[in-house]
Formats: structure tokens, sequence, C-alpha cells
């Protein structure tokens, strides 16, 4: 439907309304949250890859400490099972039972009147291992005669997947020039500044978990089956979360732990995790291997890709999205924004002896953007084209929407050409480069790297149903209830931690009411409070969530419509919402506050037109038909200085054109790009988790893992195009990943540009830490 | 409530957001725990506990100090200001109020430590800040959600503020 209110607030630059709790210390992380007699958990985790556990000795505890062993609750586990033919599955245990699988897992638990002597406790803990080979990478873990990690697989991988599109011989054979690599991306994480917290509570019949989740309740799902109960009797509360990312969108073993500890000993049970148990335990992602090659013409016209795909899943398959959505993910929107059609690819996802890999921001996409983006660079110098300019004759056209990828997605729209016009134009281009060659003639290793793909955003039922997981992320579920002073209260599904939806539900559902931001809350996290939805991830919550509010909204909206005719004598077409209230077109005077209308619809059912019941409360789910998802677009370019001695890597400008679709709030898509950016930028130049042979982690603080800096990090430019999704409610699209999704791309061509004037080289794996740029240095020289 | 039981209770003298406490804790207390745990400044978020992302950032005697790394009783005759000191009868400072205005926090764990770097900044410096001031002066205190351009942009409205 159309609203026309003025003034409007989707579109309006308006600051957070969540703002000033952050501000003055009042952020209701659980780490915050005290229960009367609680107590304090402190996990002892296996310091072996791959391990028998022969003997625990519990003889030291302190008097008074509890602990809980795998032999106690060997019966509970999370599982995290697909539902494609073939899967291996392997449930993941609450503690480990017999065997451990990676460094980091869980193996008792102690539990203690405060934390200081929980963590003295836990050190008395004595464990006995008997070694076992360790599989460290997917190399080994996929050969003939490696130790398997589940000892009743027939193999270390989670499921074969292959697909090839119609035509893709022939369209190979059209393309009888070809470039081709290794794309490899480190591994490493989300890293939220705040580290995973559980605070459980089992009181009478209901299992309270208060846990850092962007899944509050699906987590709930997950304990109720750990824990074989109804789900009525659990409860999960999600309150502020200091940042997500995908790391808390997996449900997890301590938070199953905490439940049955905390019911085994009648009390509150308090666990914060530490950073280095997040480096061993929260999950990682990322970690991709592409073999990948494109095929073109003489004239540069790509006519097909051929890759394989290989993740490194770690040990177990996780809760709800299991161990094949990076390689499902990137196995679709490998082929990205660009025309062609032939497409076949392999991918694999192994189980080592690693922390399990979960979700990232961008999921997949990072490292899809990487190969396809590398590989078009290689065959523009190739073909000795202009960069941009082989982007641009290759895309999907502006006529050819919707188009029907090669990797079998459907994409709705968008504006990539335009995008390069603008970026030209904005940044001047043609300018750039023509200095950038001079001062590399003069000996400065300068260069610039772009990246342009389309992200797949609110995918619904139909993409989730195709992806074999257990749970179908179809929907999510807004309740609206305007009480009787005129306030509007919106109980999400989704869950906000840094995104910003208690201002852009407020604004895209009370704009439909006429009601200023004041007079809206937006409520999320607790089971209890919220109708059943998935959760905040995959770039969904503004699409779904505030669709579903937005439907409430108009249902509250014509039920007000009615009764407010009725008391104002007047049709219900002729009707304005304003923030004074409801009034009648053309007679100013004939008017009704909201306040007004609201309380007479809950506390003068007499004054009621015949057949309107009492109460203004709504409930929609929404799923964003037909819930293969809208796609955003975006173009980043960059530059970058290299230091020839050093290999250390200087970004000195970056800046995105992207396409989101409507926005309801400008200053948070902008937060949100830069953010991601930021997140992309340690994704291309330093996070990575390393592991030596043994299946040690070497990177367990801050100092051996680094995170971008603000000296790091440049200022990011920003320029919108809103080309309106044809599908969704509003137009809008989804927009919180895809800042993270090119850095890596755009960092590595801009590299390989600067070293352009040493010698050819090829750039094909990040992170660019220092040893790596030297190494491409010296290539560069050797290649001449 | 974090209560250890340990030998030889110490007692610690400060004052906090210009409150003046006595307070008897063991000699292992971080400074961090106690403030949070026993005075209730929960503001102070804690992101790593080696001293490196500085969250939990606070200013002793005027200077920034990861609370993380300094023991209770280290702090005694201390001056301590935490986030919970910069709003006064409820109303944003003007620092506060440029980080919302310019969109200068998102999920708001960092947000405090922020405020407290930004703060020493500001007082330290006279005049409309530089960009590379700004970066520099910030460099210690990790944000992984706004890629610090927002925060940046709003720590350099504070400057040119308090000229105004």
């Amino acid at each position: 439907m159309t609203i026309t209110n003025e003034p409007r607030l989707v579109g309006a630059r308006v600051v957070r309304v969540e703002d000033p709790r952050f501000l003055t210390g009042k952020g209701r992380y659980i780490a915050n949250h005290v229960l009367p007699g609680m107590r304090h958990a402190r996990f002892v985790r296996s310091p072996f890859a791959h391990a028998r556990i022969t003997g625990i000795d519990l003889s030291g505890l302190p008097e008074g400490v509890a602990a809980f062993t795998g032999q106690d609750w060997a019966e509970y586990s999370i599982e995290g099972t697909s539902r494609y033919e073939g899967f291996q599955a392997a449930p993941m245990p609450i503690l480990a039972v017999d065997k451990v699988r990676f460094v980091g897992e869980p193996v008792v638990m102690v539990v203690a009147d405060d934390p200081y002597t929980a963590e003295d406790a836990a050190e008395t803990v004595l464990v006995d291992y008997e070694p076992l080979p360790a599989v460290t990478s997917v190399e080994q873990a996929l050969r003939e005669d490696a130790p398997l990690i589940h000892e009743d697989w027939t193999s270390n991988l989670f499921v074969p997947r292959a697909y090839q599109s119609p035509g893709y011989e022939s369209e190979k054979a059209a393309g009888p020039l070809s470039v081709q690599g290794r794309f490899i991306n480190g591994r490493h994480s989300g890293v939220p500044l705040e580290n995973r917290a559980v605070l459980a509570e089992v009181r009478d019949d209901e299992i309270v978990v208060r846990t850092a989740t962007q899944i509050p309740h699906l987590v709930k799902t997950a304990i109720a089956n750990a824990m074989k109960v109804p789900e009525n009797t659990v409860r999960v509360i999600s309150p502020d979360v200091g940042g997500g990312f995908g790391v808390k969108a997996q449900a997890y073993p301590e938070e199953v732990a905490c439940a049955l500890a905390s019911r085994a000993l009648g009390v509150p049970v308090k666990w914060l995790e530490d950073r280095r148990e997040h480096f061993l335990a929260s999950h990682h992602a990322r970690d991709h291997v592409h073999d990948a090659s494109l095929h073109f013409t003489e004239e540069g016209r790509i006519t097909a890709l051929t890759a394989t795909v290989h993740t490194d899943m770690g040990a177990y398959s996780v809760f709800p999205w299991t161990a094949t959505m990076d390689t499902g993910m990137a196995m679709g929107i490998l082929p990205g924004p660009y025309k062609f059609t032939g497409y076949k690819v392999e991918g694999y996802p192994t189980c080592t002896n690693k922390v399990p890999f979960g979700a990232y921001r961008g999921v997949a996409r990072p490292a899809a953007c990487f190969t396809i983006e590398r590989l078009v660079d290689w065959m523009a110098r190739d073909r000795g084209i202009d960069r941009l300019e082989a982007r641009r004759m290759n895309l999907v056209q502006p006529e050819d929407f919707p188009w029907n990828s090669a990797g079998g997605l459907v994409y709705d729209g968008g504006s990539l050409v335009e995008s390069i016009d603008v970026m030209k134009e904005w940044i001047d281009y043609d300018g750039l480069v023509a200095r950038q060659a001079e001062q590399r003639k003069q000996g400065r290793l300068v260069g610039l790297g772009m990246a342009i793909f389309t992200e797949q955003s609110a995918h619904a039922t139909e993409e989730f149903s195709k992806r074999g997981v257990p749970i179908v992320f179809g929907y999510e579920t807004a309740t609206l209830r305007l009480d009787s002073t005129g306030h509007l209260t919106i109980a999400a599904s989704i869950h906000s931690h840094g995104q910003g939806l208690e201002t852009t539900l407020a604004q895209f559902a009370g704009e439909v009411l006429g009601l200023p931001l004041d007079r809206v809350k937006v409520v999320f996290g607790d089971t209890n409070q919220v109708a059943y939805g998935s959760g905040t991830f995959a770039s969904r919550s503004a699409v779904l969530a505030g669709g579903a509010a937005r439907l409430a909204a108009v249902d509250i909206r014509r039920k007000l419509e009615k009764i407010a005719a009725h008391l104002l004598e007047a049709s219900e077409e002729d009707l304005i919402f304003t923030e004074e209230g409801v009034s009648v077109k053309g007679s100013p005077q004939s008017n009704v506050t909201m306040a007004e209308l609201c309380r007479i619809t809950y506390q003068r059912p007499d004054l009621l037109p015949e057949g309107v019941t009492p109460t203004l409360e709504a409930s929609r789910t929404y799923d964003a038909p037909p819930g293969q998802g809208t796609f955003t677009n975006a173009l980043h370019v960059g530059t970058v200085e290299v230091d020839p001695g050093t290999g250390q890597v200087t970004l000195d400008n970056y800046w995105v054109v992207e396409d989101c679709g409507v926005m309801i709030n400008p200053l948070i898509v902008e937060g949100q790009i830069h953010g991601g950016v930021a997140q992309g930028i340690g994704t291309a130049m330093f996070e990575e988790m390393i592991y030596d042979e043994d299946g040690q982690l070497l990177t367990t603080t801050f100092m051996d893992y680094l995170l971008p800096t603000a000296k790091d990090v440049p200022y990011i430019g920003t320029k919108h195009l809103e080309t309106p999704s044809p599908s969704t409610e509003g137009g809008l699209k989804g927009m919180g990943e895809g800042g993270a999704i090119a850095p890596g791309a755009v960092v590595a061509g801009a590299v390989e540009d600067a070293l352009s004037e040493l010698g050819r080289v090829w750039v094909s794996q990040i992170p660019l830490t220092p040893e790596r740029v030297l190494r491409y240095i010296h290539e560069a020289k050797e290649n001449g | 409530m974090i209560d250890v039981p340990a030998e030889g209770q110490v007692t610690v003298e400060f004052t906090v957001n210009g409150v003046h406490h006595s307070v008897e804790t063991s000699p292992r207390m971080l400074l961090a725990d106690l403030l949070r745990e026993r005075l209730g400044l929960t503001g102070i978020n804690l992101g790593c506990e080696h001293g490196y992302c500085g969250a939990c950032t606070i200013l002793v005697n005027g200077e920034s100090v990861r609370s993380c790394l300094m023991l209770a009783a280290s702090a005694d005759g201390a001056e301590i200001t935490t986030v919970e000191g910069l709003s006064r009868n409820g109303e944003l400072n003007p620092l506060q109020q440029s980080f919302q205005e310019a969109h200068g926090l998102q999920c708001g764990f960092c947000t405090p430590g922020m405020l407290l770097t930004a703060t020493e900044l500001l007082e330290g410096t006279e005049g409309p800040l530089e960009e590379d001031q700004i970066r520099e002066a910030i460099s210690g205190n990790i944000c992984r959600c706004t890629g610090y351009v927002f925060i940046v942009d709003a720590i350099r409205r504070a400057s040119e503020r308090r000229d105004a």
C-alpha cells in the first residue's frame, strides 16, 4: 500500500533512539545481569587437537566447587544436520565425551561462588589424554589414509556438492582464452568486542537462558532439543549484545551447559567467555581455497567459469547453518554480477581438527568476490583492457533484469553499470589512474584496486529450502500494539546489536500511523515477549521484520480508520494521519488526537462502530515473496601505497557506490557500510587464525590476531543509488553485510597494481600481511 | 557480586565520579571488577582483559587507564572518572551528544572507553581537532562496528562545539 503521510520518516537521516543508554554506560549486556545466588562457571578446554580422554581427576577441586564432565551429559548434544543426501553428521557434544576434536573444545565445567575461584578451581582439574594424529588442513583431511575425526564416517568430508549450468561445455569452448589460479582467504572471524556470555537460571518449570545471541528463538529451539524438553519450558533472553557479526548466530554447547548446570545445582549459573576462549572456541569462518579458471574471448567477453571450492569447516557441523553453508553460498554467487552462462563448480566442505566454522558477515561472498574479481582483473590485464571497462562490458546490463544467473540465482534488479559511471566521475578515475602510473615510474609503489558485486539479501523460504538446512529461515515476525495512550510497541523476532533497528523499524512502521519516533518503542530478544522468528543475520532484518511490522501497522491503521471515520462522521478515504492525530481532509477542525482515539478504542467500546472490536494489536509474518532474495549491488575502489622495504600496505582512499534499494535511514546505512568495509580491511590485510601442524592455534590474543585500528582504516566515502526492490515491502533491500564483501579483492588488486612496475605478479592470497607482500615483491622482481 | 575470599583484605579509598568511597577488597581484585561489581559501574566493558582493546578505559587522575590491567589496590587515593560521570542530571554532555548526532556508535560496547579517551584528548587540546590527531588518539581503542569514520566525525564535532 502507499502511505503518503507527512512528515515522511522513511528516508530521514534521524539519529538513533537507542544511543543514550549506550552513551551513559547503561548498556544491558549479559555481564551486567546479576541474579541472587548466582554462581560462576569456567570451562577446562582441550589442549590437544585430537586425542582420547583416558581419565579425569577432580580430586583437587576446592571445597564447594561443583564440576561436570562429558559423561554427566553424554545424552545431550547440539545437532547441525543437513538434509542433503549423504551428509555425514556428528552431534556436537556439550562437553567432550571420550574424545576431543579441537584445541579449545570444552571438557570439564567447574562452577564456583565467584569467577576468580572458578578460574583457580579449573586449574586443579587433571585430564589425561592419549593424543591422536591431528588433521589440520583440507588437503590432509581428504587423503585416503587420513585419520578419521569422526570414526563412524567413511571420510572427513561432510558432503560433496556439484553443479553444472546447462550449456557449460559449449560456453567454455566459446571462450578459447583463460586465466586461472588458486585463491586463498585466511581463516578468521567476526571477533565482536563483547565475548560470548551466558546466564542461565532454572526456576520452577522454566529454563531461562540469558545469552548474547543474534538468534534467540533458534537458540531456544536448540536448547529445548538438546535438553529434550518442550519449547514452552525454555525462555531465551538476549538483551544488548556487544557485536555479533555472525559469531553469535550459532547455538553453542556453553549455552546448554549453563542451563544443565543451573538445573543440577538449583542456582543461576553465569559464564563470561574470556578473549583467549573466544579465539579457541567461538566459531571461526572464511577459510576458503578456490581453484578457478575464467574462460573468455579475444575481445575480453567472459563465457564461462570453472571452479572448485574447498572450505575448512572444523570439527563439527554447527546449528542452525550446518557445515554446508559457506560452500553452498560460494557455489551460488561465484559468477558474481556477470552475464556469462557457462558454469561448472564442485564444493568440498571438509572436517578438520579445528574450531567449528560458522557465520561471519558476508558468508562466503568475500571469498567468492575475491576469486571472480581477481580473475576479471587478470583477464583485463591479459587483454589490455581497462579494469573498469572489462567489468562494464561483462556485467548484467540494465535491460537484462530479472537475470537468471549462471549460479542459479535470480538477480531482481540493480544499478551495476550506472555505479561504474557514478564512480568514474566522482573520483576522477581516469585522472587518478594516470597520476598513479606517473608516480610508479618515479619509483613509488602506488596502486588502485576495485571490486563490483551483487549481494543476495533477505533471502527467505525459497532460498533456504534449497540449501538443505534443518530449519528454513523463511520469515520474521512482528507484533504491534498501539496502546491506550497512543504509543506503539513493536515486538520483533529479529535482534538489534548495533544495526540501529530500534530506530529503523520505528521509522518504517511508525510512519504508517503518523507517529513520531518518541512514541514508538521496539522490543526484541526475549522469546517470551516476541513471536517466533529466526533472528538477525543475512542482511534481512530491515526487509523481513520491517515488512512484517509495516504490514501489521497497516492492519492497525485500517481499524483506526474505521473508528475515526465513525467518530468524525467522515469517510475513511478522507482521513489524514499526522503527528497531531487523525483529521479530515479539507476540514482540519474535524480531528481527534491519536491518544484520544486509542483511549476510546480501549476504554469506550460503547463508542465503537458496529462490528469493530476493542484493542489495537496486529501480528504479521513476512517472507518477502518470492523468497529467493533481493539483490543489492556495490562498487568499491581503493588506493594503496606499498612500502618496498617492509611490505607494509597503507590504504590511502576507499570509495563505495552502493545501491541497497530504498533507504529507511541513510545515516545508518552509511554506518553499516563503514563498519563492513573496516572488517573487510581486516580480511584483506590483518586477520588470520594460524594453526601449527599439531592443530595448536597460535593466534589467541589481540597481539597475534590484529584488528584494524583507527590508523589502518581510511576515511570511507559513500555514494548511494536507490533502485527499489521490485518485490519487497517498501522497496527495501538488505545491506548489513555488503561492506565486508569487497575489500579483500580491492586491496589485492591495488597491491598487484602497485607492484606492476616491478614485474608481473598474481596476488591471490589474503590477508596481505607484510610478509606476504614482501614475497609478492620478490616474485614481481623475479618475473620482471 | 564478586566477593573474593583471600588472605589479607586491603582497604582502598578513592573518589569515583566525585563521590568518595572506602572499599575493603582482596589484593588481587582488578580495578575494573571492583568498580563494576562492587560499585555497580557497569559502563566499564571488558573486551579482552589484556589491555589491548580499550573498552575498559577510564580516567585515573585525568589520564586514560586500562582498568582491566590495574589492581584495585593500586588505585588508593585516586580520582577516577567513568562513563557514568560524564552526563550531568541525565543530560548528555556535548561529547556524548556529538556521538549521537554523528552516529559514532553502533553496538555500544567500545563506546564508554572511546568517550573517555576522547575526553582526555579534548581536555589536553584547544581548538578544532584535525583528523590525524583524532585517529592517533583513539588508535588504542578498538571499535569493531563503525569503521571509525563517524567516531572521528563525532570527536571533531565535539572539538568544534567546545570553541563555539
